[in-house]
């Protein structure tokens, strides 16, 4: 084993002792989270340039309300409470008269101002929208704009509207309104946990179900698998081909058998991995911990998710290792890059409604699929929900067999195609060094 | 003791016969030489005693015993092609090869050798800043830095100009000496004849020749008449019972049929040419390897 361990050591600091490592270490979560962070620099970074709509009202009922709205929202809602700098844009509103007998006409002409910049948006409110029900095809709210569908104005018209559509429908009804004081105080349907029994047997409050908790954890966890993978085993593609190609590898099993070589090359590409991921986790904890989160750190998904993550990076070593072998040159080894990246790639796709349904049928069965159960079952088990305790087992018997089984075949494919240069790339002949080695 | 034996051992791919059924005994301490044309079977053979290849059928001995992986740490084997990872520094790759192959360390050794190399200014530098001699010393180097007992150079020379050259047979005279065995192969027929106590040629997967260059040599007889005439010498190709000419400039060497009467030959060409010289000499390997080589009758012996 000693000649493993030292080929692995030469892989590790081959790795690590690179510019590369140390900045791909701190680029890698930059990149994967960067549109997060993005989001969060310059949530301050707003446009503050007065937004100028002209409203066509065909029931001519909002005037008013959405004048005075206008007005408070600009006198109260747009400075800063500290400085009193202005943080978001003055809102100014326009009513014109529609003209009922060439609506379209009169749309078509606002919609050149717009583009002409003359004027923000503009808001198109139909006859029918106060009674709905006697004429649906005019009970409509149109925003029109460039970019309506991610307008802020549009958003902030929402609740004046409603609120005011309530409100007059109440006087239809005959009913005052100041008789009801809480008329409008919305509520929110609150995500909360299961009651659990304290060690007294005493019944505790659920708390409330924690989003960071269900989503970002399992998220982070998955998303860690991702990133050791590219780093600790896909390039192990690359590698092998090049020492193959540079005739490298049979100085090497001068030394060694095919096997040692490979085994070598997996636990340096493991440990490369183990160390990224000690940095991020340990930094993460350590973090969390600091700004006081600290109940938001899943230690009791942690030991699943790295023997789940140690299994992920030998198997994906193993197949990484054998198809290395198998290339002829660069462009083989990215032909091969593709499908080799499905165990890592296929959780990605299911991500989100595995996440929804942790405990569905689907989730299940493509938890115990070897290839994708240890990134799928460490998504499961990151969830708030409590899975089957069986079921990690399973998962972990299946892909150690199926681990097994690649080291087996990959070795086999490595010790065939490690000498063999100019072979053309065929399944069928991967297939042959695999079954008659 | 034999360092190696290989007993009666095949290898084909894909229906080829690489080896055909090759036997050889490699007297330890001794140098031995391997020679063939291109695609004779002389690496994959080497492939077969390092344990890279198996043979289809035969056995490998090694120092009297059966061939074993662990037998391979004693073995030091330069590949034809050169194998050193471009982005390692000298030393820690000669490091990491000795290693590899003896599971200690081996880094009192690096220097002396680095120095009898003429690279101990190279020993921080990647091996990419290296020209291709000091890469192919570095790789030499590393082949014997674990001091195997047993040492396989394929083409050890290919590409050194006559100063590395000598560098590295001195290198290898030197290993002999100190008790290792040494099987090299190479095109260069003249190193091979100074140098190796046996050759041995193989030939389309099969062993042709194989003693020592006396021995070779003998088989031969005494065939060749070697000739100096004043000014260019003609008509040679025509004269009867010459099988062979080949022209040097100043001297050629003329081939004759078994059984011919030497006399005779010389009479024509003295008819024809002004003879200055002549003497009957042995073929010499590199001729012998043409005579092999261009023959398409391959006769194992």
């Amino acid at each position: 084993m000693y000649k493993v361990f030292r080929l692995a050591l030469r892989e590790y600091l081959a790795a690590v002792k690179t510019k590369g490592f140390i900045i791909g270490l701190v680029m890698l979560p930059i990149f994967m989270s960067g549109s997060m962070i993005a989001m969060a620099l310059l949530k301050d970074q707003v446009d503050i340039r007065e937004r100028y709509i002209v409203v066509v009202d065909e029931t001519g009922q909002f005037r008013d309300v959405l004048q005075e709205q206008t007005a408070y929202r600009n006198s109260n809602h747009i400075f800063d409470p500290e400085d009193s700098s202005q943080v978001q844009p003055v809102y100014r509103i326009e009513f014109v008269d529609a003209d009922t007998s060439a609506i379209i006409t009169q749309l078509g002409v606002l919609s050149d101002r717009v583009r002409k910049g003359e004027i923000h948006a503009f808001l198109h409110i139909g006859s029918s929208l106060i009674h709905p029900l006697e004429n649906p095809e005019n009970a409509f709210v149109n925003y029109h704009g460039e970019s309506a569908a991610l307008d802020d104005v549009r958003d902030w018209l929402r609740d004046p509207i409603n609120n005011h559509l309530r409100r007059l429908r109440l006087q239809d009804a005959g009913i005052d309104e100041t008789q009801i004081p809480d008329l409008f105080h919305w509520s929110w349907v609150t995500a909360k946990g299961l009651l659990t029994v304290d060690e007294e047997g005493n019944i505790l409050d659920a708390g409330a179900s924690n989003e960071i908790r269900a989503i970002i954890v399992p998220l982070v966890m998955m998303m860690l698998m991702f990133m050791m993978s590219m780093m600790g085993a896909m390039p192990q593609l690359s590698a092998v081909m090049e020492e193959k190609t540079q005739r490298i590898v049979e100085v090497i099993l001068g030394s060694i058998t095919p096997f040692q070589f490979m085994l070598g090359k997996i636990l340096g590409g493991l440990a490369v991995a183990l160390t990224s991921t000690l940095v991020y986790l340990g930094g993460g904890i350590a973090f969390l911990q600091w700004r006081g989160f600290e109940s938001y750190i899943p230690y009791d998904s942690l030991p699943w998710f790295t023997v789940n993550l140690i299994i992920l990076l030998f198997m994906l070593g193993a197949l990484m290792t054998s198809l290395g072998s198998v290339a002829n040159d660069a462009k083989d080894a990215q032909s091969l890059s593709f499908p080799a990246m499905f165990p890592m790639m296929i959780p990605m796709f299911i991500m989100v409604p595995v996440l929804k349904e942790p405990l569905s049928s689907f989730a299940t069965i493509i938890s115990l699929i070897p290839p994708f159960t240890p990134m799928v079952m460490t998504l499961r088990l990151a969830s708030p929900v409590t899975i089957p305790s069986w079921q990690p087992w399973a998962g972990l018997v299946g892909v150690l067999v199926f681990t097994l089984f690649v080291v087996w075949g990959g070795a086999r494919i490595f010790r065939a195609a490690i000498l063999m240069q100019g072979v053309p790339l065929k399944f069928s002949n991967i297939m042959r060094w695999m079954t008659k080695g | 003791m034999n360092a190696l034996a290989l007993n009666s051992i095949s290898k084909s791919f894909n229906g080829f016969t690489a080896v055909d059924k090759l036997s050889l005994e490699v007297p330890e301490g001794s140098i031995y030489g391997f020679i063939g044309p291109n695609g004779s079977g002389k690496t994959t053979t080497i492939r077969m005693i390092m344990n890279i290849f198996y043979p289809d059928s035969g056995e490998i001995e090694i120092f009297g015993e059966q061939r074993h992986r662990s037998h391979s740490d004693q073995i030091g084997y330069l590949p034809e092609e050169r194998g050193l990872y471009k982005k390692m520094k000298v030393r820690e790759l000669l490091q990491f090869y000795g290693e590899l192959k003896t599971g200690r360390s081996v880094i009192s050794e690096i220097d002396p050798w680095l120095k009898k190399m003429d690279l101990t200014d190279w020993a921080s530098q990647k091996v990419d800043a290296l020209s291709k001699g000091m890469s192919q010393k570095v790789q030499f180097i590393s082949t014997v830095i674990s001091k195997p007992k047993l040492i396989i150079l394929d083409e050890p020379f290919s590409g050194l100009d006559p100063v590395n050259t000598n560098t590295l047979l001195s290198s290898m005279l030197e290993l002999q000496k100190n008790g290792a065995t040494i099987i090299f192969s190479t095109h260069d027929m003249a190193t091979a004849e100074k140098v190796c106590d046996y050759i041995f040629m193989i030939h389309k997967g099969k062993k042709v020749l194989d003693g020592t260059l006396d021995e070779i040599q003998n088989t031969y007889g005494t065939d060749t008449l070697r000739i100096r005439c004043k000014n260019k010498a003609t008509g040679l190709e025509t004269i009867t019972g010459v099988e062979n000419v080949h022209n040097f400039g100043q001297t050629q060497e003329l081939r004759i049929t078994s059984g011919v009467d030497h006399q005779k030959i010389l009479r024509e060409v003295m008819a024809s040419n002004t003879l200055l010289s002549f003497e009957m000499i042995k073929p010499s390997l590199h001729d012998i390897f043409v005579r092999i080589a261009e023959s398409k009758e391959v006769t194992s012996v």
